[in-house]
């Protein structure tokens, strides 16, 4: 893997909350990866990158603090580390804000779409919220009977 | 009569345990296969592989459905009921090792091999087992309890032991004026609890229900004596169904076994995910989350033959609490097959089907025992 992609994948841990096995198990990430660089290009994919690589090595507040400050509330960077979330998520990218377009220039893959057919089966919300996508990963004959399979949040690193 | 005819009712009832084991057996591999490929591909053949693993299903529990009219335990806890991977299985007059492994051509080498229908030629005719050729701490599935050194010429040579076991242990009870279906009816499993896949399940009462039972396992899986279609003619069985992925065509009703002449079919063999075969825990980086998963995945399964085995004594309603784990396997497979193996560069994990509680290999200490 190349520490581009490791990257990826840590500023993708952080943002999301799901682990690297769930992440990597989605078969996804290298193609998020390139519909990152395909919207808004190699530049800012590689600028947020370099900014989590930054943050502080901390586990705690201080981490998050930066999490927040220097990625989330960037004026550059803060849109576009929320659309991957939403893009891990539901598998959909989704346009970008006015504001942003405005600031920083429309980018002509900027447009709301599904990644794949698979991106969309593969969205993190379904395991969220214990449910499965509609019309797919079917959870078999009664499994409504049962009370759906939440995930257990991740240990939280903040001691705050 | 051979040396190896089933004699008493306890040997038939091993045997029918090694049924469940064989059956069982051939679900890990053709469940990894068909999860390890990739989206958007091989539909052809993610519709073969998964209509046969769910018939397997159905043979498993039908040999619990002989073994509890008979009145033996189903036991999928026992120490040796999981296989151990490779395991190997009889082929003629040489074994093979079924290897969990991704879909791929030698993955439907196998397949076709475990499905194989296969007569003694003339030269064998009449004559006893084979010597194993693989070593004893390996399993070996479709074995002789009482031969563990040896093996059957096919998995059809193995049923049809148990078959003319029951004939003749029944005709004994009948000249005693007793029956060997001496089982309690409330712990067979019935049709209501199977679906999505061919045949069907049914109560087995009496001998000729047994032997019904396992003329289906047999069509379902090699065709009706050279026949390619299953007693009903509805059904490809499953060695033609793998043979059609080979030969990148569909059979059609009137064909001959070898020379499909349906319409053509596709096959990416190159869309599946590069797992590494037979791969075991202990190769996987203590500590990282691929270990972490594969473990958990391992401890549920046994969680999960602990629930079939009580549904399978007494208990039937469990299967439906089965139903959504066995979903819930499909999603952890495709999960572990998409993670890359750590210090494999360009492989990826694997569910291990290492149970927890089981053992390698029992056999090689009974078979001693017997000896002695």
């Amino acid at each position: 893997m190349s520490s581009r992609f490791e990257a990826f994948l840590g500023i993708s841990v952080e943002l999301t909350a799901f682990s690297r096995f769930d992440l990597l198990g989605t078969g996804l990430a290298e193609r998020y990866l390139a519909t990152l660089d395909k919207v808004v290009g190699g530049e800012i994919t590689d600028t947020l990158l370099a900014a989590f690589v930054a943050l502080p090595p901390a586990e705690g507040e201080a981490r998050i603090q930066a999490v927040r400050t220097t990625i989330l509330g960037n004026e550059l960077l803060g849109d576009v580390a929320r659309a991957l979330i939403k893009l891990w998520y539901s598998g959909t990218w989704f346009e970008l804000p006015c504001a942003w377009t405005e600031r920083f220039g429309p980018r002509p893959a900027d447009t709301t779409f599904i990644v794949s057919p698979d991106a969309y089966v593969e969205g993190l919300l379904w395991k969220a919220i214990g449910a499965h996508p509609a019309g797919a990963k079917a959870p078999g004959f009664g499994s409504w009977a049962f009370p759906p399979k939440i995930p257990a949040l991740p240990e939280l690193v903040s001691k705050a | 009569m051979y040396s190896y005819s089933i004699r008493t009712l306890d040997e038939l009832k091993e045997f029918l345990h090694r049924a469940m084991q064989l059956e069982h057996a051939t679900i890990p591999p053709y469940l990894t296969a068909l999860y390890s490929i990739k989206p958007g591909v091989n539909q052809d053949a993610t519709q073969v592989l998964r209509v046969i693993v769910v018939e397997e299903m159905l043979h498993l529990t039908i040999a619990a459905n002989i073994l509890n009219a008979i009145g033996g335990t189903p036991d999928l806890t026992r120490p040796d009921f999981a296989a151990s991977y490779p395991a190997s299985l009889p082929d003629g007059e040489t074994d093979f090792k079924v290897s969990i492994q991704a879909f791929s051509r030698e993955a439907l080498a196998t397949f076709l091999k475990i499905e194989r229908p296969a007569q003694r030629p003339k030269h064998l005719a009449g004559k006893g087992l084979i010597q194993r050729k693989t070593p004893a701490n390996t399993t070996a599935l479709g074995s002789h309890p009482r031969h563990e050194d040896l093996h059957f010429y096919s998995i059809g040579e193995f049923y049809s032991a148990i078959a003319e076991g029951i004939e003749y242990l029944e005709a004994e009870a009948y000249r005693q004026g007793t029956t060997i279906f001496t089982g309690d009816r409330s712990r067979q499993i019935t049709p209501e609890y199977y679906y999505s896949g061919g045949g069907t399940l049914f109560p087995v009462t009496d001998w000729k229900s047994a032997l019904e039972a396992i003329a289906l396992i047999i069509e379902q899986g090699e065709g009706d004596g050279g026949d390619i279609y299953d007693n009903d003619e509805h059904e490809l069985a499953h060695y033609y169904r793998f043979e059609e992925l080979v030969k990148g065509r569909y059979y059609q009703k009137g064909d001959q076994p070898g020379h499909p002449t349906g319409p053509q079919l596709q096959v990416d063999w190159e869309g599946a995910y590069p797992i590494k075969p037979n791969l075991k825990v202990a190769e996987i980086p203590e500590g990282s989350e691929l270990r972490e998963a594969a473990t958990a995945f391992n401890a549920r399964y046994g969680e999960f033959l602990q629930l079939l085995t009580r549904a399978y004594n007494g208990q039937p309603s469990l299967l439906l609490e089965a139903v959504p784990i066995m979903f819930e396997f499909r999603n952890t497979i495709l999960e572990l097959i998409r993670n890359p193996l750590p210090n494999h560069p360009g492989m990826n994990g694997s569910p291990t089907y290492e149970i927890p509680g089981s053992t390698k290999q029992a056999a090689p200490t009974r078979q001693s025992e017997v000896i002695a």
